[in-house]
């Protein structure tokens, strides 16, 4: 019932944004002459690109371009293409996606956003990814910043935010459908936009895809395919300076189970977002979301849960040097298990709040010259308020160059994993702690980007972060273990790429990321095994060309290096993806997909899903 | 619930389209940045004399392409709706990169694609289309008009085609507007 209520809220508060779309004022600037033009004065610069440029943060920008090159047909392998992050497919439905160490398929210190929506559960801090998935023909880009990005975005953005970003619905007009077979998955989806009046458009969209059973590497099979259905619609309405989005999907998955009946998994979600140029007095956005989502694991694990959020965000017409950014929200979870003789989660039910304020001020020192200093208090349901503060500098000695430094604090909040929970296997239990702590880190950064020329850019970042309060198993007695937080340490890390037009057809990209570690137990710690926290390759590499060749030929290779991975050992490995595509007619492109895939990314070799390599066949029509 | 969703769904979507109808009013003296570059751009039309064969008849459209800046593309749509450019109508037009360029009039590069500057221009030269960027290299990358932003004002650099019958040409009044014009030796 309370539910319906948040709902009816939620609707409220669109309508209420819908009335403040009224007040829209049409550009009579084209009336004027174009002297009078040149004296306008403007309120802003354009918030995004302006932005990503000048920032002064680790971010690699994936383009929907380098997605539709990259031959990727889900959301978590476009991922792939961020050097910045580290991606391993576990099984045929389940990733180990994180940036900066501590990859784990429950890896819990990335932040996910698709188009504003936090896509992380409050069950264990991280992303099912087999839940979270867009049409990729309509992501705009996919920002992926590697390091803390706690004071803007809040708690869990420890090691990295990624920030997906689909089209405005006016950029995705007309119809489109693809279908794709092979021998590893196949799929397929349509998506048709239109006008709504002078100023609004919409999409709708549908897609699904069947992946096929990956095997073990004693040639079993891993009986562990699923298949996913998903819908959604998105309308925008009004102008850059005064826009109101609405959007919403829904989906349903089947994953298969070695043993016992199949999993599944459906969620939908409404999401509404008004963007108001307040002329003198700034730029206001809020936004507000409703969503559910539904996992059954027969026999382990049944979780219901169900989010609001609501946010505002106000950016202030700079005011001398400063301008000022500040905004707040709450968040409220209701998530309900079925408890199992395995696994548990106690009290089963648990409603729980969030909320923040922040305020950040960027400071022009000089017209290189730029400090931004922010802090932002964020509450949670188990340890209270807690501060994230940050400060960064940005220096461009040459309008196409930046140099870019950084202090923060960012913690990772207990999620329900690390306090509600009960796990029993033969006679040892581990329960979660009744006292855990937030896991907090101190980082410092450091990194320089420049355009050394109109046809190359490149980005060095290097970065120290200390950890403190890591999440640790600790004995109590020699069948019963807590988690604790008695874990600390150190990692150190390098991430850099860059960008080279080699020829008007050409264009090759390059990324690398070194990592090391250095985790150990605090002093009254009875943790053994400190690494149970991640596992991390020292080094990864990735490659990619993209060639235009005559008659509407497209040529592209991505080679990708990942060193080995420590505990449990999985051996280091090179794959070479191979896309070719033909646009046939103006309307029709086909493309074959090599996918270089037959190796053990992650988990113990031994009962590890090896994918195998393989192919498939994709058919786009765009009209 | 899916379907209850649905159908709270559509009901908003109706509520906020049913409220959100446009309704004009006077501008200030502020705006937006892209509002005033798209304003220029429907501007410069009207200074800017195309080959004869540019265009098929003499009511045939003046397009504008936009790549790499969706917020203009959205304003010029605005502000050419029911206008006219030298008698003719306006369109325009969204491109990415990569798309084929022939039959458009006028050319616009945002930010959002200027890493692919020297590639998108270099397909431009040499054809009767108006190319404008934003960018700090754009003229030297060969591109016409570059917008830049001084005291938070919109001003605009121009660097001339050579003049030649097969390329536009730039009326004297705009390049007397302009912050300043850069003669080119190719």
């Amino acid at each position: 019932m309370r539910w319906r209520l948040a709902l009816v809220f939620n609707i409220l508060f669109l309508a209420s944004a819908a009335v403040g779309a009224q007040l829209m004022r049409v550009a009579d600037l084209a009336d004027m002459s174009i002297e009078e033009l040149g004296n306008i004065q403007i309120t802003s610069v354009s918030k995004h690109t302006e932005r990503l440029s000048d920032a002064p943060a680790a971010i690699f920008v994936i383009t929907g371009d380098d997605i539709h090159r990259s031959g990727a047909t889900r959301l978590a392998e476009a991922l792939r293409l961020a050097p910045n992050l580290e991606v391993a497919r576990v099984s045929a439905s389940s990733y180990a996606i994180s940036a900066r160490g501590f990859n784990n398929t429950i890896a819990n210190k990335l932040l996910v956003l698709i188009d504003g929506r936090t896509v992380y559960t409050p069950l264990f801090s991280g992303v099912f990814w087999d839940a979270q998935d867009v049409m990729l023909e309509d992501v705009e880009r996919i920002e992926v910043i590697s390091g803390p990005g706690a004071t803007l975005w809040g708690a869990n953005a420890v090691n990295g935010v990624i920030n997906v970003i689909t089209r405005r619905a006016s950029d995705t007009q007309g119809a489109f459908a693809y279908g794709q077979a092979g021998s590893l998955d196949r799929g397929a989806g349509a998506r048709y936009g239109g006008a709504m009046g002078a100023a609004g458009a919409y999409r709708v969209y549908a897609r699904f895809f069947d992946v096929f059973n990956t095997s073990r590497t004693n040639g079993a099979s891993a009986s562990d395919g699923w298949g996913k259905g998903q819908v959604g619609f998105r309308t925008d309405w009004g102008t850059a300076t005064n826009a109101l989005t609405l959007q919403g999907d829904a989906y349903r998955g089947s994953l298969d189970q070695a043993i016992g009946d199949d999993s599944s998994i459906s969620g939908n979600n409404l999401l509404g977002r008004w963007n108001r140029d307040l002329a003198g007095w700034g730029q206001l956005q809020v936004q507000s979301y409703f969503e559910h989502t539904e996992r059954d694991i027969p026999g382990t694990f049944a979780e219901r849960l169900n989010i609001f959020d609501v946010e505002f965000q106000h950016g202030l017409r700079a005011i001398g040097a400063h301008r000022l950014t500040w905004g707040g929200g709450y968040r409220y979870g209701d998530d309900r298990v079925s408890n199992s003789a395995f696994l548990a989660f106690l009290p089963a039910n648990r409603g729980m709040r969030w909320a923040n304020v922040f305020a950040q001020d960027e400071i022009a020192l000089l017209e290189s010259l730029r400090v931004t200093l922010g802090a932002k208090f964020e509450s949670n349901y188990y340890t209270g308020t807690e501060p994230l503060p940050s400060a960064r500098l940005a220096w461009k000695p040459q309008p196409q160059s930046l140099v870019w430094g950084a202090v923060s604090r960012a913690l990772r909040a207990p999620s329900r994993i690390d306090r509600d929970f009960f796990v029993t296997a033969g006679p040892t239990q581990l329960a979660g702690g009744p006292d855990f702590a937030s896991e907090v880190v101190k980082v410092i950064e450091l990194g320089y980007r420049d355009q050394p020329s109109p046809q190359a850019t490149y980005s060095v970042s290097l970065f120290h972060n200390i950890y403190d309060r890591l999440r640790s198993v600790e004995p109590v007695s020699p069948t019963t273990s807590v988690l604790g937080n008695k874990m600390e340490g150190t990692a150190d890390g390098l991430e850099a790429w860059g960008n080279y037009q080699a020829a008007r057809n050409w264009r090759l990209s390059a990324g690398v990321f070194f990592l090391r570690q250095h985790l150990r137990p605090k002093p009254d710690s009875g943790d053994p095994n400190v690494s149970a926290a991640g596992n991390d390759p020292a080094h990864q590499w990735l490659l990619r060309s993209s060639f235009d060749l005559p008659n509407s030929t497209e040529l592209d290779i991505r080679i990708r290096s990942v060193g080995a991975l420590p505990n449990p050992s999985v051996p280091a490995y090179t794959a070479a993806d191979i896309r070719i595509a033909w646009r046939l007619q103006r309307e029709l492109e086909l493309s074959v997909v090599f996918i270089d895939s037959g190796h053990v990314e992650f988990g113990n070799p031994a009962t590890a899903s090896e994918m195998s390599s393989g192919a498939y066949i994709k058919l786009k029509w765009n009209y | 619930m899916v379907r209850r969703w649905l159908r709270a769904g559509a009901f908003s979507a109706v509520v906020a389209a049913g409220l959100a109808s446009p309704r004009p009013v006077q501008a200030d003296a502020q705006a937006d940045e892209y509002r005033v570059k798209a304003a220029f751009l429907y501007k410069f039309g009207s200074y800017i004399e195309w080959p004869s064969g540019s265009f098929a008849s003499a009511d045939s459209p003046v397009t504008i392409g936009v790549m790499g800046a969706e917020a203009l593309a959205e304003e010029l749509a605005q502000i050419v709706a029911g206008r006219n450019v030298n008698g003719r109508p306006v369109r325009v037009r969204r491109l990415r990169p990569g798309d084929p360029i022939a039959g458009l009039h006028v050319l616009f590069v945002g930010r959002a694609d200027g890493g692919r500057l020297a590639e998108i221009l270099a397909a431009a030269r040499g054809q009767a289309l108006l190319t404008v960027t934003e960018s700090d290299e754009g003229l030297e990358l060969g591109s016409m008009i570059n917008f830049v932003v001084v005291e938070d004002k919109v001003r605009f650099d121009i660097a001339p085609p050579p003049s030649e019958s097969s390329n536009v040409k730039i009326s004297a009044r705009l390049l007397g507007v302009a912050r300043k014009v850069v003669s080119k030796s190719s």
